[in-house]
């Protein structure tokens, strides 16, 4: 831990940790120190001149995001001087931005509105200045439009810092633009739409495309949820009005380089609204799906089910609490042990329940094993994004695969090859630096010969204070050997939002019995959620629960509405090994309920009474056990394409949004 | 082989532009001109947009259209881009311009003067009747055909002097530079005013 020095700041003294700057530590103080261009989180650059605070005893006002504390400093933040200084700078920025704050979007959340506010400038005092650039509006995602741009570079080094690296300045002064290369349309220069430029941008110039006219910030509702469409599970902030979506932003924490949402997490939600979701019980008359009540759905449900063997299918994007009521229903009530999950396609039991709980952001070495994440492919996209931030930050990055990486072009170090064998060298290179292994492991490496790149990833390893290992669930027991050297955190990174809650609350990942359901054949077989499955399996009864008219459903006997995580409260592990918790941001459409409140009105139906369940899962993610030495190999049938199965598990939400159109201009870009 | 570029203008260059001319007025829009179009880095807030708007405000003293208002914003940008700008570039330039504005014959531009004659719109040429020999030089070198009168014919008498017409005029100084007899003098425009009121 960093020593904690004493600042006081406006007459009030705090403790915060050495090299933290004057915003941040006058933050703590209680004291917002005025600023456009600073990022938390981010080094300060000092270009806007409104953090300029003084020192006493110092020569000068000296901008607060470049200063950092030292012990007994005393600084003032609103003196005469410094309150012309930021009126003057925001007099300027006035004269060269729109007035137009009563039909403005961003009016409520503006920064420099609020600044003008606080300095009563009603208009600015100088020339007004305007250049005509024309707005960028070829996308159905973000719409910019320069003539309110503020130029404080926050989107620019945003898009720098995750690597996406689309945005830049053409020009310098007042008449600079923020631009891609050549000034092409944002689908023609590499974006991925994942907008953390809106998220960065202080002012009108950056906003999401579709938002004139549907409603003032300060009408919307705001929501903190996760994003449950991959394994990424990130935070999000749900915007809502009138039981509509208006807006989804980054919910991550404040200065985390997991402050971060994809274009699927951010715009997916056209979905909700869509004539994709089912609102209804729906069953099978004639060979065709005809609306039914809940009562007649759940009688013919509860009959089928007294009357075959069910078989139940769950995705891994479930959230624990309807886990937690799903399995006491199926052991008290449907009376069935064959519960299998889309889990077992990518991960095995061990990989999901022994992964380590782990933060990014503390990281200073990050090993990526096996793991080809991709913001543009949108594979793991947050993970790629954050690990790019936390490179930009200073850790370093070592990538081991046996194929191509994307992300290796920043990677520190980059070993090409059969993944076992090269974690297996690294083991034995750090062994013979003099990191201490038990004999068991140190026999298990004796056979074989490190490289020079091996020994230097032992250099590092040896050099780092935290290490974090992210790795594909298939070669998680191999690398675990590797935290019997040297503390570090292991996390096998799954595909689904929740796999490591499905695994958690008891549910075996059985790739034989998931097989068996999809290919062999079953009496009933009960769904829940969007599994990559697109054919109707061979069984006398397929039930489907889903908030989604998916190919399954439309095969189905009896589809069941229910509710998307938006409409949804539950909470999930991460797979960083963090329990997150979803609130309901709208009410759910039509009537579709959520998965635990159908199963319990089944119990009902069926004569049992159940509670809803309640989960055990933080219990659960302390239960890991201890890492023991193990042979170095790859557990095969864990291999999957991941980019398809992100597609298929979403593909509802794909096609029936604006991200279609993203997917159709990729294929005509040829990305 | 490197091809030689040509040197990076440094402030000082800037500064010795500046004061190749007489008048405060002008070496400040110089100064600012040159500042602008390029040793200045546009990385901060107020250096940058300070500096737009100061040049806006020079060439409204330039072009006799300043009033009052116009020299204390450009004291409130030069006292404050002193402070706040991040590099010595900025502070420079606005350390410059703070000097240039409180002299006396800066502010004398609000009343239509520049006692330094160079700014164009406070002054004109004119053609001293007397003096001129109707030698049609100037006429020939005059760029707007702003010159009025017939060359002189050795054996012709009846000729006028020439006259410049204030309306074509663009104060190029071309005709100054060869007129033989020093007949085409630059005036003070409110001057000459006040003796037509006279």
């Amino acid at each position: 831990m960093a020593k904690k020095v004493g600042v006081t700041i406006n007459g009030k003294t705090v403790k915060v940790p050495e090299g933290t700057n004057l915003i941040d530590a006058a933050s703590q103080a209680g004291v917002e120190i005025p600023n456009l261009c600073y990022i938390k989180g981010m080094r300060g650059i000092g270009a806007c001149r409104l953090c300029l605070v003084e020192i006493e005893g110092g020569r000068g006002p000296v901008t607060a995001c470049t200063t950092k504390v030292k012990d007994g400093m005393v600084v003032n933040t609103d003196t005469e001087q410094l309150r012309e200084m930021r009126q003057f700078v925001i007099d300027l920025i006035l004269s060269m931005h729109p007035l137009d704050c009563m039909t403005c979007t961003k009016a409520g959340v503006c920064t420099l509105q609020r600044y003008a506010y606080e300095s009563e400038i009603k208009e600015s005092s100088f020339s007004r200045k305007k250049f005509g650039y024309p707005p960028d509006e070829s996308n159905p995602f973000i719409k910019r439009d320069p003539e309110y741009c503020i130029l404080c570079a926050r989107c620019v080094r945003v898009c720098k810092e995750q690597g996406t690296n689309v945005l830049d300045f053409m020009g310098r002064g007042v008449g600079a633009k923020v631009v891609t290369a050549n000034d092409k349309p944002l689908h023609e220069s590499g974006c991925t739409f994942c907008g953390s430029c809106i998220d960065a941008c202080p002012v009108n110039a950056i906003l999401e495309a579709d938002r004139w006219r549907k409603g003032r910030e300060w009408d919307y509702e705001r929501t903190h949820s996760v994003c449950l469409l991959c394994g990424g599970a990130c935070d999000t902030v749900i915007s809502t009005k009138d039981n509509l979506i208006m807006k989804i932003n980054a919910g991550g924490e404040d200065g985390s380089v997991q402050r971060y949402i994809c274009a699927i997490g951010r715009f997916g939600y056209d979905a909700v609204a869509s004539d994709k979701r089912v609102l209804s019980p729906l069953r099978r008359v004639n060979g065709e799906l005809k609306e039914t009540t809940w009562e007649e759905a759940l009688q013919l449900l509860s009959e089928r089910l007294t009357k075959g063997k069910a078989s139940i299918l769950l995705t891994g994007a479930l959230m624990n609490e309807d886990i937690s009521t799903l399995l006491k229903v199926a052991e008290d009530v449907i009376k069935t042990d064959r519960i299998a999950t889309t889990v077992s396609l990518y991960a095995d039991e061990e990989s999901m329940k022994d992964s380590d709980t782990a933060d990014i952001d503390s990281a200073d070495l990050i090993l990526l094993v096996g793991l080809n994440p991709s913001q543009w492919k949108r594979v793991h996209p947050s993970l790629d994004a954050s690990i790019r931030r936390r490179l930009s930050r200073g850790a370093r990055l070592v990538s081991i695969s046996s194929e191509a990486v994307d992300i290796g072009e920043v990677a520190d170090i980059t070993l090409r090859g059969e993944e076992p064998g090269l974690i297996k060298q690294i083991a034995k290179s750090m062994i013979s630096k003099g990191m201490k292994a038990n004999k068991e492991l140190s026999e298990l490496t004796g056979d074989t010969d490190t490289t020079e790149e091996t020994e230097r990833v032992a250099d590092l390893i040896k050099e780092a204070e935290r290490i974090v290992i992210f790795t594909s669930p298939a070669l998680f027991r191999s690398v675990r050997n590797l935290s019997l050297i040297k503390k570090m955190d292991i996390i096998a990174v799954p595909n689904e939002a929740n796999a490591r809650g499905v695994v958690l609350s008891g549910i075996k990942p059985d790739g034989k019995l998931l097989k068996e359901m999809i290919e062999g054949s079953t009496e009933v077989l009960y769904v829940f959620g969007e599994p990559p499955v697109e054919r109707r399996p061979d069984t006398g009864f397929l039930v489907v629960q889903s908030p989604y008219m998916s190919n399954l459903a439309r095969e189905a006997d009896l589809v069941l509405p229910s509710t998307t995580p938006y409409e949804s409260s539950g909470s999930i592990v991460s797979f960083t090994g963090r329990v997150k918790r979803l609130s309901r941001a709208l009410r759910p459409y039509g009537e579709a309920k959520q998965h635990r409140e159908i199963l319990a009105s089944l119990a009902k139906v069926m004569g049992k009474v159940i509670k809803e369940g309640k989960t055990d899962i933080k219990k659960a993610l302390k239960g890991r056990s201890k890492p023991s030495p193990s042979p170095f190999e790859k557990k095969e049938g864990l291999e999957i394409d991941e980019a398809r199965f992100m597609e298929e598990t979403n593909s509802c939400v794909i096609n029936s949004s604006r991200l279609l159109w993203l997917r159709e201009a990729e294929k005509a870009v040829g990305v | 082989m490197m091809e030689e570029k040509a040197r990076p203008m440094t402030m000082k260059d800037v500064q010795a532009k500046a004061e190749e001319k007489k008048c405060p007025v002008q070496q400040s829009l110089v100064f600012i001109e040159e500042f602008l179009a390029e040793p200045m880095c546009g990385r901060c807030f107020p250096c940058s947009m300070g500096s737009y708007e100061a040049r806006i405000r020079l060439r409204r003293i330039v072009e006799a259209q300043a009033t009052e208002e116009d020299i204390e914003r450009l004291q409130r940008i030069a006292s404050n881009m002193l402070k706040a700008s991040m590099c010595k570039k900025g502070k420079d330039t606005a350390q410059f311009i703070s000097e240039k504005i409180t002299m006396e014959e800066f502010r004398r531009h609000l009343n239509g003067e520049c006692p330094d004659m160079e700014c164009k719109s406070h002054i004109r040429f004119i053609i001293i009747p007397e003096r001129c020999t109707m030698c049609g030089l100037c006429k020939d070198v005059c760029k707007d055909n702003a010159i009025i009168g017939e060359k002189k014919k050795p054996f012709l008498s009846g000729y006028l002097p020439f006259e410049i017409a204030q309306k074509r005029c663009t104060k190029c100084g071309e005709c100054i530079k060869v007129c033989p007899e020093g007949a085409i003098i630059i005036e003070a425009i409110a001057v000459s005013e006040e003796k037509v009121g006279a």
